[in-house]
């Protein structure tokens, strides 16, 4: 299978010139390009990419939005970071922002194709299978209790899916523009498809909430009824997940927790949530503020004071204290939060 | 000494630049703004803040620690975070410049 590289750039000759020099690679990889964050975004929803290559200035969307993008949304595909800006603190937030390369302009086109090319390798890591039956690998993979990410593409149509396993358990999947349930209903419809296994789940986030088995079977069942009008397993209409149903139901300070593990994740520094009313004087500053720059409402503030947690307020009956660690997810941390 | 700030300007959905003193008292603004008690009563609020970024339903308000001071970014929501506090780290170093020697804080002072 070739795969498809996507690279970012707003200059068109540096484009036009990674494409021509990269060319000669097109039986191990083939290349799209994007001249801005939005195009890249558009791409990445639209088709199955492996590899992003992004420059950090450009109009729109810039490539720090888009790393993050990534990390949030594709948080398997890998993200090389090519500038002509380039600063060890702009290195540093690259990296600590998920970028698995970092290279300065100018650059040999040969050193970034061999840079592709290993870290694509890493994509098949745990093997490739041809010409299976997805339903019997995928319970294979749960009982072996199996951590790995599996992009699968369908023979005949050349429809790519991928799956998300940890220790065992499918947490989520993606077929184009489908996510969780429905793009695995979509998938386990496939008949005959090749594997590739990654071993490693970069994705944390569990979107898939039955078990593997219910949903194989809930699919054959809808690609079986399906069959008989003619059209494609299409996506159930999501009900409200268990964790969102206890959302729902508890206090302030547990909603805000289970809301950031469910958003941020495991492991992205949060340290504590509490409530503490000191800072309410703070956060009445902040409100007359935001009324003097006509702002709105005031939804979240991130506090650096250089201790060694910072932290997070958000407003309420009491001021809600979420400490974090300084090196946390901070810009998704509060993207979340202040939805 | 717009040209200081000419990089953070340029960015996507930065839409002013203020500086004030420690002190809350207010040096200079890009473009000219009419400023309020709130900010000065803010900036004396911070006591050991040394960042601080504020999110609102409309718009974001970055707050930074300088030598001089505090700078105070506007936003839309649409800016990257990284990207400014970037281009904030690589203002510092000229801000301390500037800031060194005696009456040079008086070049940021606004015609009134």
């Amino acid at each position: 299978m070739v795969k498809k590289v996507l690279i970012v750039d707003d200059d068109q000759e540096m484009l036009l010139s990674l494409e021509d020099g990269l060319s000669k690679y097109d039986e191990t990889f083939s290349i799209a390009t994007a001249e801005d964050g939005l195009g890249a975004v558009d791409h990445l929803k639209n088709s199955t990419i492996s590899l992003v290559v992004t420059d950090l200035k450009m109009p729109k969307m810039d490539g720090f939005s888009l790393l993050s993008h990534i990390m949030e949304h594709y948080p398997e595909i890998p993200v090389i970071i090519i500038t002509g800006y380039s600063t060890s603190e702009m290195e540093r937030l690259a990296r600590e922002g998920g970028a698995i390369g970092y290279i300065a302009k100018p650059f040999m086109i040969d050193d970034l194709a061999k840079r592709i090319i290993t870290t694509l390798r890493k994509e098949a890591d745990g093997g490739t299978l041809h010409s299976v039956t997805s339903g019997i690998f995928l319970q294979l993979m749960e009982m072996e209790e199996k951590t790995c990410t599996v992009r699968l593409v369908e023979k005949s149509s050349g429809k790519q899916g991928i799956l998300f396993f940890l220790d065992g358990q499918l947490l989520d999947a993606r077929c184009d523009s489908l996510w969780g349930e429905a793009a695995a209903y979509e998938i386990f419809s496939w008949d005959n498809v090749s594997l590739i296994i990654q071993n490693s789940c970069p994705q944390r986030e569990r979107r898939i909430h039955r078990d593997l088995q219910a949903i194989l079977l809930d699919a054959m069942r809808l690609k079986d009824e399906l069959k008989r009008i003619g059209k494609p397993a299409t996506p159930r209409k999501k009900l409200a997940t268990p964790a969102e149903e206890k959302i729902e139901r508890t206090s302030p300070v547990e909603r805000v927790k289970l809301f950031l593990k469910k958003e941020a994740g495991e492991g992205y520094g949060i340290e504590d949530v509490y409530e503490d009313n000191s800072w309410e004087s703070f956060v009445k500053g902040i409100r007359r503020l935001g009324a003097a720059f006509e702002a709105g409402e005031f939804k979240a503030a991130y506090i650096d004071r250089g201790q060694s947690s910072d932290f997070i307020l958000l407003p309420g009956e009491s001021v809600m204290v979420v400490a974090v660690n300084p090196k946390c997810a901070r810009d998704r941390i509060m993207e979340a939060l202040s939805e | 000494m717009k040209e200081l700030f000419n990089d953070i300007l340029a960015l996507e959905d930065v839409r002013g630049v203020v500086l004030s003193s420690l002190e809350g008292e207010i040096l200079f603004t890009e473009p000219s703004l009419e400023i309020d008690k709130s900010l000065p009563l803010f900036i004396r609020a911070l006591g050991a803040v040394r960042e601080a970024d504020l999110i609102f339903e409309k718009s974001r308000i970055y707050v930074r620690r300088t030598d001089m001071g505090y700078l105070v970014i506007l936003l839309g929501l649409f800016a990257s975070g990284a990207m400014l506090r970037l281009h904030v780290d690589m203002v510092l170093p000229s801000l301390k410049e500037r800031g060194k020697g005696k009456g040079l804080r008086s070049l940021f002072r606004r015609n009134r």
